[in-house]
C-alpha cells in the first residue's frame, strides 16, 4: 500500500470519526436528522473504491476495540461487539468493499452526471444496505436468539433512513468524482 | 479524545494485555457452546465483579454500558414474547456477561498497550507482503491527529454557508468537507516519506 493510500484511508477514517461526533444533519424533508456514521461507510465505499474504503472502516472499528468512544454517541470499547446489533458494525467493513467495489467497476468519467449519480445510489444501496443488513440480520437471529422472520422485520424500519442516506452518498460520490477523482483506483 | 482506559493498580490492570484478549476471546467460546442457565448465570456474575474491581465509580461504570445493555435488553424482550422463558434467557445472559468482561479490558489496558498488542498480531500476516504491522499503529495515529482538524472545518463550512444564506444541507456541506481533507492526503504522505517513517516507501 502506497504512502498516499495509507493516508487517504486514515484521513477518511478520521471523516467517519468525525461524522459520530457532530450534530446530526437535519435533512430537510424528513423530521428525523440523519446519523453521519453509517453514512460514511457509504462514502469509504463511492469516494475510495473496495480496498481503501473497507480498510478505511476497519480502522474505525480497530478505534472502537481498543477502547476510544469513536461511535456516534460516544460508545466504544471492546464491548459494543457484545451488542446485539454488532452484525451491523462488522458489516460496515463489507458494505464499503461492496459499494466500492461495484462502483470501481459501474463508474467512470466518461459517463453522463446523472448515469453516475444513478449508478453510484444502486452501489449505496446494494452495498450499504442489502450487505450490510445480511450481516446485521443474520447475527441478530443468530447470536441475539431472534430468529430470522423476527430478526427480519425488526431491521426494516431502518430501510428508509438508510435509503436516504445512499442517496445522499451518491451525491457526493459524484461531487469528490468531479472535484477529486479517486475512482478508478489506481494500484 | 478521551480514551475509555481507566487509570489504576488493579489485578486486571497488572495483566498483560495478550492474556486479557485470550481470555476474553476464551470467554466468549465457552459463553457460546454452553446453554446452561445457572453457568450463565454464574458467568454474568463473575464478569460483573471482574468489572467492578476496575475501579471505576458505579454510576460512570453504568452509564458507559447503558447504551449496549439496552438494545440487550429489547431483544431480551422480544425473545421473552415469543419463545418460552428458560430459551429467551440464554442470549441476553450470554451477551450481558461478554459485555461486562469486554467493558472491564477495555477499562484496563491502555491504547499503547492495545496498539502494541494489534501490531504484534499483525506481524505474521506481513510474510503475505500486503501489510505492514507498523503501518497499523501510523494509521490510528493519524485518525487522531485528524480528527478534530476536520470537526473545525466542518464548522467553518457551515459559517460560510450561513454568512452566505445557503440552506445546510448533507450534500452541499459534507462534499466540500471530503474534497478539501483528502486533498491534503498527498502532502501528508509526502511529509510521512521525507522523514523516512515508513522506511522504503513504495
Amino acid at each position: 500500500m502506497s504512502t498516499r493510500d495509507l493516508v487517504l484511508t486514515a484521513l477518511f477514517a478520521a471523516i467517519i470519526v468525525a461524522l459520530g461526533l457532530l450534530p446530526p444533519i437535519p435533512l430537510g424533508f424528513i423530521p428525523v436528522p440523519i446519523t453521519a456514521q453509517s453514512l460514511g461507510v457509504m462514502m469509504a465505499g463511492v469516494v475510495l473504491g473496495a480496498r481503501r474504503g473497507a480498510i478505511a472502516v476497519l480502522i474505525v472499528l480497530l478505534l472502537v476495540a481498543i477502547g476510544l468512544p469513536v461511535l456516534s454517541g460516544g460508545r466504544g470499547g471492546l464491548a459494543i461487539f457484545a451488542s446485539p446489533t454488532a452484525g451491523f458494525l462488522i458489516g460496515w467493513i463489507f458494505a464499503a468493499f461492496v459499494t466500492g467495489y461495484l462502483s470501481e467497476r459501474l463508474i467512470n468519467d466518461r459517463q453522463s452526471g446523472l448515469v453516475q449519480t444513478v449508478s453510484f445510489f444502486l452501489t449505496a444501496m446494494v452495498g450499504g444496505i442489502v450487505v450490510l443488513y445480511a450481516f446485521g440480520i443474520t447475527y441478530l437471529a443468530t447470536v441475539a436468539g431472534l430468529g430470522f422472520p423476527k430478526a427480519f422485520v425488526g431491521s426494516m424500519a431502518f430501510v428508509p433512513g438508510d435509503v436516504i442516506k445512499a442517496f445522499v452518498a451518491a451525491l457526493l460520490g459524484r461531487a469528490v468524482m468531479v472535484g477529486y477523482p479517486l475512482l478508478p483506483a489506481r494500484a | 479524545m478521551q480514551s475509555l482506559y481507566v487509570e489504576g493498580n488493579s489485578a486486571m490492570h497488572r495483566l498483560s494485555p495478550r492474556v486479557k484478549l485470550l481470555s476474553l476471546a476464551i470467554f466468549s467460546i465457552v459463553l457460546f457452546i454452553t446453554g446452561n442457565l445457572v453457568l450463565l448465570s454464574l458467568a454474568v456474575l463473575a464478569a460483573a465483579i471482574l468489572y467492578r474491581m476496575v475501579g471505576l465509580p458505579i454510576g460512570a461504570a453504568l452509564r458507559r454500558l447503558r447504551p449496549i445493555f439496552l438494545t440487550i435488553a429489547v431483544v431480551a424482550l422480544f425473545n421473552l414474547l415469543f419463545n418460552p422463558w428458560q430459551q429467551a434467557l440464554v442470549p441476553p445472559l450470554r451477551l450481558t456477561a461478554l459485555m461486562l468482561l469486554a467493558a472491564a479490558v477495555t477499562a484496563t489496558t491502555s491504547i499503547t498497550a492495545f496498539i502494541d498488542e494489534v501490531t504484534a498480531l499483525a506481524r505474521p500476516l506481513e510474510r503475505t507482503g500486503r501489510v505492514r504491522a507498523d503501518d497499523i499503529g501510523l494509521a490510528l495515529g493519524l485518525v487522531l491527529r485528524f480528527v478534530p482538524e476536520i470537526v473545525d472545518r466542518y464548522q467553518a463550512i457551515r459559517e460560510a454557508h450561513r454568512a452566505r444564506g445557503l440552506k445546510v444541507r448533507p450534500a452541499s456541506l459534507l462534499a466540500p468537507l471530503i474534497i478539501l481533507t483528502l486533498k491534503d492526503a498527498d502532502n501528508i504522505a509526502a511529509a510521512i516519506d521525507a522523514r523516512g517513517i515508513r522506511r522504503h516507501g513504495s
